[in-house]
């Protein structure tokens, strides 16, 4: 999608100031630096440097760690592998975790309020596996035209992984919802430096809390929980932003009054309408479920292609909170279907597609993808700009040269 | 479109009550250090000192080109919402120190 051309730092000696930051972020020399196509940039950010357990990454930010997944490894398959997904904290997190000692604490609005051990939690329901694609609320936030601050994230901070647990209901059972009950709220270990700083507590309505498929889960892939991803045990929401996600869950909360906390009463909202840059003061809603994105992995913006060689886009695409129904391909005066191939991980799992450009077309300029979900959703032609860079799903266009 | 969830077996059937299949081991990490890089100029001491200990320069570093009203809005919310420790005089050294970095680069963020 965004120019994924890669540099050597050694070759930036005097690289304009737009690398200046990614090349102060990346002191070790010989780093490789990526551009993320941010508009009016800094837009190049090095690939290091290496953390435990994950492959190459674009390291955003070393502490606490914000590490995006390159497109191209995006597009690889349905599933991410772990080495490749994106890790998002926004508070330092412990290092180490004792599992012996490690209890979830159950209260607020329940009948009788429980600490439960990782025993406990695994025997508390039925296993449930669901795949789902865990995206970052800001996804794509450094392609914001205005930009807006925040963590400056091309498109990669998202996955699909195959999450096990059980039930967060079943969980939940174990205490028991006292009447009355509006939202279940969740914590982690990330707990703020400071005294009197916001701790990152995130909640869910009732109903969403309920549903079959919201877990506390401690698999991903197979495997545990990375730590980086939240061991032992992290809330899965599918079909929601990643912000509720929760991981190294310790506190499960029933409220039952509306959530005032910081994280959700203040943050992580954006405009309820559409607004114009300059506008203020405007009425905010939450955000929480995911629109249809689609993106093109196969071809960055700016590769040239050659004329009359038969030429196959292929990418990854999402329904959202519901479905993917289709895929199409967006260009100057021309639409053509997409074709979803590969596994069909169910409705909350990325989808991957491939198109083919007939010959004997003219211009590839500002194509893109647009998805479509069985509810109707559809990606929009222009950014639903809003000033924290949230649930950005425009069309994303390339332009490719035929040569 | 497949079944929403697979439903796994849920407990074996072994002769002790509630055994968990899950095995948890104690885990630890270490992560990288984090250099305290920023490109030389005035103030960048007291961003250093006000600035580094909730997260990396990159933070700061990888913000579109923002105003030096702007970079005082984020000074003042990193204060006031996430209780920064920042020394008052240092202020205007911080923002001064950020908005001249960004001065080769063409970024641009309007709120
Ligand atoms: C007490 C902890 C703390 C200190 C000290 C601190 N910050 Fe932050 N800062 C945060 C948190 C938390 C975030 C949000 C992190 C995230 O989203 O991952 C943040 C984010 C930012 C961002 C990104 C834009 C935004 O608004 O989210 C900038 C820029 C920033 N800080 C600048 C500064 C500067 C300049 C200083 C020194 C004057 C500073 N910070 C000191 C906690 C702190």
């Amino acid at each position: 999608m965004s120019k994924a051309r890669f540099t050597r730092r050694a070759l930036l000696a005097g690289a304009g100031a737009g690398g200046l930051g990614a090349a102060f972020a990346a002191p070790l020399l010989g780093e490789k630096l990526i551009d993320l196509g941010l508009p009016g940039g800094p837009s190049l950010r090095p690939l290091g440097p290496a953390f435990p357990g994950k492959g190459e990454m674009i390291v955003q930010r070393i502490r606490p760690p914000l590490l995006e997944t390159p497109l191209k490894a995006l597009g690889e398959s349905v599933i991410t592998p772990t080495e490749r997904f994106f890790v998002r904290w926004n508070w330092d997190f412990p290092t180490a975790i004792n599992v012996a000692n490690y209890r979830v604490a159950v209260g607020g609005a329940v009948r009788q309020p429980v600490e439960l051990t990782l025993d406990e939690i695994v025997s508390a329901g039925e296993h449930v596996e669901v795949v789902a694609v865990n995206q970052c609320a800001g996804n794509g936030r450094g392609l914001s035209t205005p930009r807006v601050t925040g963590t400056q994230w091309g498109n990669g901070a998202m996955g699909c992984a195959r999450w096990t647990g059980v039930r967060l209901k079943d969980v939940l059972a174990k205490a028991g919802i006292a009447p009355g009950a509006k939202r279940v709220r969740f914590a982690g270990l990330d707990v703020p430096p400071m005294e009197g700083a916001p701790q990152f507590i995130k909640s869910v309505p009732i109903d969403i809390a309920l549903r079959d498929d919201v877990l506390v889960a401690w698999g991903m892939n197979g495997e545990p929980l990375p730590m980086m991803h939240g061991f032992p045990l992290r809330i899965v929401v599918p079909g929601w932003f990643s912000t509720y996600w929760v991981k190294m869950l310790a506190t499960i909360e029933v409220l039952s009054g509306e959530d005032d906390g910081y994280y959700v009463a203040k943050s992580y909202r954006m405009p309820a309408q559409p607004i114009t840059p300059d506008e203020k003061d405007f009425p905010t809603v939450s955000i929480t479920a995911m629109p249809p994105r689609a993106l093109i992995t196969s071809h960055a913006d700016g590769e040239t292609v050659r004329r009359g060689a038969p030429l196959t886009l292929r990418g990854i695409a999402l329904g959202g909170d519901a479905a993917l129904a289709r895929v199409d391909l967006v260009g100057e005066g021309f639409e053509l279907p997409c074709t979803l191939v590969g596994p069909d991980e169910g409705p909350y799992a990325l989808r991957l597609w491939e198109v083919t450009i007939p010959e004997g077309t003219q211009s590839l300029a500002n194509i893109g993808v647009r998805a479509a979900n069985v509810r109707g959703a559809v990606q929009p032609d222009t950014l639903f700009w809003n000033p924290s860079g949230y649930a950005r799903n425009v069309i994303e266009r390339i332009t490719l040269r035929l040569a | 479109m497949r079944a929403l969830i697979l439903i796994l077996p849920a407990l074996v059937l072994t002769g002790c009550e509630r055994a968990p299949m899950v095995i948890f081991a104690d885990s630890s990490i270490t992560l990288p250090d984090d250099p305290l890089d920023l490109p030389p100029g005035a103030g960048v001491d007291a961003v250093i000192a006000n600035c580094t200990a909730c997260h990396s320069p990159s933070t700061m570093l990888q913000q579109p080109r923002l105003s030096r009203e702007q970079w005082l809005a984020t000074v003042t919310k990193m204060r006031e919402v996430y209780k920064a420790p920042i020394n008052e005089p240092d202020i205007p050294l911080i923002v001064d120190y950020l908005a001249a970095v960004q001065q080769g680069t063409e970024g641009q963020a309007e709120r």
